[in-house]
């Protein structure tokens, strides 16, 4: 079984919005940053929420109390529908505790304008 | 431990197992689309009242909630409105879609706030009767929770009274925020209707009398949820130094949305107290733990999730009382507890089974 699939043209997904699709019975959640596209797992670790059905946002960085918060990693984060775990879309993991819960990213790639998800 | 979600073929036999316990979810929430809604259930007199002065509701909360409307982001209905506003959405995602047998909806609708008393009681006199028509009328598996206004005792009774004659209203629900605690004597006559309806009190999550901290208001949403416990905590000790249990011995608690891991050490607190002080408040018989595991229980969301699962057997088991606790998921709020992953397989199916099913089926009469 191929473990590369062509999921769309680059232009069929809008920066920043969550797609869910399905590969050999895995649900994926896919999407784009700029010309980056990314692709995890669609099911939270946490309570099985679908990923899809959140939101891709940024995150405040850490720092003192009393002193500025930051917003940045603008739609690098992506954040469960049900309990608002983060989970970063490079790495999969959590944002709260990254070295216990994580989400299984798989990798991509474009290829004349065919964007490849590869769930090897 | 790593926190990774399960193979796809484990996480439907977690799905499988969970919904073949014909699940009782203690906790919906379900909400008047708009202030429009109630005006059936009013009289000319407060409809007139309400286009005059413009009033859309109690107030909303104080702290800004993780989502809009505390809701899960998937809960907006399709065809618009809030969250827990349209029954066929709510019927659809939640109890189709996790063949949830019965639920109980317990509106949010803090009468409290509202500082006119008349007015207060027939909102929540409304409250009640368009859960009846919009929701219990709409599908069988709903039940309801009856809502009465704390700032009127007597007035609540009567509504208890009333609206407890359409047997699909199973419990009487207040919210555990309040100006006092509930054992005060001020509040005896919504227990006692309560008792005479044969109805429990459900305490729930909420309120706006009191800090969720026993010391102030903190800064944010995160403290005040988990603060929660907390307030639950003084509610559980009040009840029971002010003789409630002693007084009305048919009286069933259920705390909602309060969490239950700090139960033990309270009641050894409280009992080892009691002992020593046991003369000012003559009217105990028993150890306080006595009172609480034979009137008290409560829901699981927001479960406990200790690192190690196999720790909930033990609260279980200090707790003393195996049919203590009742599933619910809340929806449609963001903390909603998923049926195949909150309620770990590690308490063993006996336990299991009582918490998705048959311990609500028993202190409801279901």
């Amino acid at each position: 079984m191929p473990s590369k699939y062509d999921v769309g043209a680059e232009h069929d997904f809008v920066a920043g919005k969550l797609y869910r699709i399905e590969l050999e019975k895995r649900a994926i959640v896919l999407f784009r940053r700029g010309e980056r596209f990314f692709a995890l797992r669609d099911v939270c670790p946490h309570q099985g929420a679908r990923l899809s059905a959140g939101r891709l946002q940024g995150t405040t960085q850490s720092c003192l109390p009393g002193t500025p918060i930051i917003y940045h990693r603008e739609d690098e984060i992506v954040v469960c529908p049900w309990h608002g775990w983060e989970f970063d879309a490079e790495t999969g993991c959590s944002l709260a505790d990254p070295r216990k819960a994580r989400v299984r990213r798989y990798l991509t790639v474009v290829v004349s304008d065919r964007v490849i998800v590869d769930l090897a | 431990m790593t926190i990774e979600a399960a193979p796809e073929a484990a996480e439907s036999a977690g799905r499988a197992d969970a919904v073949s316990h014909k699940l009782v979810d203690c906790d919906v929430h379900n909400y008047p689309g708009s202030i429009a809604e109630l005006e059936p259930f009013l009289s000319k007199r407060w409809c007139a009242y309400i286009a005059q002065s413009g009033f859309s509701g109690p107030p909303g909360p104080s702290y800004p909630k993780g989502f809009a409307m505390a809701a899960r982001r998937d809960a907006w209905p399709s065809g618009g409105g809030k969250p827990g506003s349209d029954e066929a959405f709510s019927r659809a995602q939640l109890l189709d879609e996790w063949d949830i047998h019965l639920a109980i909806l317990n509106p949010l609708y803090n009468t409290a706030q509202v500082h006119n008393l008349d007015f207060a009681n027939a909102l929540a006199r409304a409250v009640n009767e368009w859960t009846a028509a919009s929701w219990l009328d709409a599908d069988p598996r709903w039940r309801g929770s009856l809502i009465v206004n704390i700032g009127d005792p007597h007035g609540a009774a009567e509504e208890i009274k009333c609206a407890s004659q359409d047997d699909r209203f199973v419990q009487v629900l207040l919210l555990v925020r309040s100006h006092v605690p509930y054992g005060r004597r001020e509040f005896r006559p919504i227990f006692a209707a309560a008792v005479d309806a044969g109805l429990p009190i459900g305490i729930h999550f909420g309120g706006h009398g009191s800090p969720s901290s026993a010391c102030g208001w903190p800064s944010y949403y995160l403290e005040d949820h988990t603060n929660m416990a907390v307030a639950f905590q003084s509610q559980v000790v009040s009840l029971v130094c002010e003789g409630l249990f002693q007084e009305f011995a048919d009286l069933r608690v259920v705390f909602i949305e309060g969490g239950f891991a700090w139960l033990p050490p309270l009641m050894w607190r409280l009992d080892k107290n009691y002992r020593g002080l046991r003369s000012e408040v003559p009217w105990l018989q028993k150890l306080p733990s006595e009172y609480i595991r034979a009137h008290c229980r409560a829901t699981t969301q927001p479960m406990e999730e200790p690192e190690n699962a196999k720790q909930l057997n033990a609260i279980i088991e200090m707790i003393g009382q195996e049919d203590f606790l009742m599933f619910a998921t809340d929806y449609p709020h963001w903390d909603f507890d998923a049926p195949d992953r909150a309620i770990p397989s590690s308490l063993g199916s006996r336990l299991r089974a009582g918490i998705f099913s048959g311990n609500a089926r028993t202190l409801y009469a279901f």
